[in-house]
């Protein structure tokens, strides 16, 4: 729920609320405060006929005291005066009950007084009130729409550029002149913010560009060296055997810088080209990429692929697919197999494999790998970190005789 | 060809420059932005290998000079950064080609005679080496007039080992260039073993010369 919509609930809430109490209040006041005048009224018109009665020895006419309805009936006992709540001709009135004497005989004498004045005051009085509450929330509720509204507005608009705000696009060149002082601090806060937040996202992908020149270039060296030194027709076999001995640590060496940085990368998310894929298309093709070596393994590969559209960096799809298949492919013994299923839901690929000495639960951690592994032991670190980066789960579990990688979107 | 490179590293150099002088090139070199103008503006290259990360600046911006200056120099970006924006802006400012360090020098020149064929013989891309010849388009090759029918991966070798002709080539930079590092290195090594064999017959069987002399250990090398 909004914000503005929240607040004018609770505020039309107690409003209600604070008018219905204040109506019961009036209500019960005025009729008190009737109720006393009425009881002064009667008692005083008591009194009066008393008087009449016992100056004129009979009971008065009814249109000697014409406001007032009296009646008389015959009792045994004296009873005290008290006052009454009744009705005449449908309306409520108040009474007066209490003993005459005539002629040494005990009356019960009843005086009434309509109270059909005071009704419609106090009819008049809760219109007004109605009529109040009803403005009021009227009132307050076009306050909340548009005073609110717009004084939310500029914490709107700051929301909207957090929620478009990119590390990549530009920042904060949009200064809206605020008035309200805490909006306007907010505002301040988050252009520092944006501005640290780029600024960093800056250096660290010129740190991890720059770290990776700096280590490829002797690696570069080493290579090149050695590119020019197998040249030399004098070279002796046990030469040429250490010299490719070099060449495998340095290549290595320079696979496992790349791996490293593409981590880093991954992990602070500076690979940000994004474009729909077709992963099924993908997987294809990958798949032909490998058809060489699946061939020479005499791998049979078993495809269950639905159309399946996402929208991923072609670069990192491209790692992904390639890691995963990759291990299938390279884990996997000669006449093995391979299966891949796709559908909206997730990805398998499942080899055959020996079983592992893995532990399930490491394997994709860094430089986990079996002996025999030739890899940076990053594979399946990257794989899974791409995964993570996109809300996907990568989840590796084994089915003998088979190794299921599932990654679920 | 008349090559410029462009890279800061002294030491690198200095191997580039031996590997490619041997069968005839010529090999400028400049270690800064400043030099690598100078060179650019006053003589012609058949291809210019730019370093991109340069002490006294990117190596970018000698892109754009090339295009100020109005000359039309095949460029080969040479990159320590494995970085897709670098790639991109460097094939849109009108490179040829990218290539990331570390590299093999034979890599790096079967590059730059990409680049240089693809401009120096436009449709007329014809590859001669002694009976061999090459057609780059239709990618037929021909061995003492027969036609030859060769796998991708054999075709894709024989240019690489053409390019780099008289060189030991390793099976480490055959490996990277035709697997990149899909393939486990020992797997890889199995494969070319196997494809040079079927090319080694494929081109015997038609013209009676082995070209290809095994290196013990490291590689062959096509002479």
């Amino acid at each position: 729920m909004k914000l503005a919509a929240q607040y004018a609930r609770a505020s039309m809430l107690v409003t209600v609320i604070v008018l219905l109490i204040a109506g019961c209040i009036y209500y019960f006041a005025i009729s008190y405060i009737a109720d006393q005048q009425f009881d002064r009224d009667l008692t005083e018109e008591f009194g009066e006929m008393n008087e009449f009665i016992q100056q004129h020895q009979r009971f008065p006419k009814p249109f000697e005291f014409d406001s007032y309805e009296a009646k008389f009936e015959r009792i045994e006992q004296f009873i005290p005066p008290r006052f009454v709540d009744t009705t005449i001709k449908a309306t409520s009135a108040r009474a007066i009950i209490s003993t005459v004497r005539l002629n040494g005989i005990n009356y019960r004498m009843t005086v009434v007084e309509s109270k059909e004045a005071t009704q419609n005051l106090m009819q008049l009085i809760f219109a007004i009130t109605l009529g109040l509450t009803v403005v009021l929330l009227i009132a307050l509720f076009l306050t909340n729409r548009i005073l609110l509204n717009g004084l939310w507005q500029p914490f709107y608009h700051l929301l909207n550029r957090l929620n478009t705000f990119s590390l990549t696009g530009k920042t904060g060149q949009d200064q809206q002149l605020i008035r309200i002082d805490e909006f306007q601090q907010l505002q301040t806060v988050i252009h520092v913010m944006e501005k640290r937040a780029a600024a960093e996202y800056e250096t660290l992908k010129s740190f991890t560009e720059n770290a990776s020149h700096e280590m490829m270039t002797p690696i570069a060296v080493i290579t090149s060296k050695l590119d020019n030194l197998i040249q030399d027709e004098t070279l002796t076999e046990t030469h040429l055997l250490q010299l490719q001995d070099i060449y495998n640590a340095s290549g290595k060496l320079s696979r496992l810088g790349q791996s490293l940085l593409l981590l880093v990368k991954i992990d602070h998310q500076l690979i940000k080209d994004i474009a729909p894929i077709k992963l099924d298309q993908l997987l294809n093709e990958k798949l032909g990429q490998f058809a060489e070596i699946i061939s020479e393994k005499y791998i049979t590969v078993s495809m269950q692929l639905h159309p399946v559209n996402i929208t991923v960096s072609p670069y990192l799809a491209d790692i992904l697919l390639n890691n995963l298949l990759g291990n299938a492919i390279r884990h996997n013994y000669h006449y093995g197999s391979i299966t891949v299923h796709l559908n909206e839901r997730s990805l398998i690929i499942a080899n055959t494999g020996e079983r592992n000495t893995l532990d399930s639960a490491k394997i994709f951690e860094r430089f986990q790998k079996s002996l025999e592994s030739e890899g940076t032991g990053l594979g399946l670190t990257i794989a899974r970190n791409i995964c993570n980066g996109y809300g996907w789960t990568l989840n590796y579990s084994f089915e003998t005789p088979c190794h299921v990688f599932t990654i679920t979107f | 060809m008349k090559l410029l490179f462009i890279e800061d590293e002294p030491v690198l150099l200095d191997s580039i420059r031996n590997y490619f002088s041997e069968d005839g090139n010529i090999c400028e070199t400049a270690t800064n932005l400043l030099t690598a103008r100078e060179k650019i503006s006053r003589y012609e290259y058949d291809c210019i290998i730019l370093d991109i990360g340069l002490p006294d600046g990117n190596g970018l911006e000698v892109l754009q000079y090339i295009k100020e200056i109005d000359k039309d120099e095949g460029v080969l970006i040479v990159s320590g950064r494995n970085s897709l924006d670098d790639r991109l802006s460097g094939l849109n400012l009108g490179a040829d080609d990218y290539i990331v360090k570390p590299f093999h020098l034979a890599e790096l020149k079967a590059r730059i005679m990409a680049v240089y064929r693809r401009r120096a013989f436009k449709g007329n891309n014809l590859l001669q080496y002694d009976s061999i010849s090459i057609n780059l388009d239709s990618m037929e090759v021909k061995v003492a007039d027969h036609q030859v029918m060769l796998t991708r991966k054999e075709y894709d070798m024989l240019v690489y080992f053409i390019a780099n002709k008289g060189k030991v080539v390793t099976r480490n930079a055959i490996a990277d260039h035709l697997w990149h590092d899909e393939v486990d290195l020992a797997e890889s090594f199995d494969f070319i073993y196997t494809h040079i064999k079927n090319l080694r017959k494929k081109m015997f069987d038609h013209c009676g010369k082995d070209y290809f002399k095994t290196v013990y250990g490291i590689g062959y090398k096509f002479s």
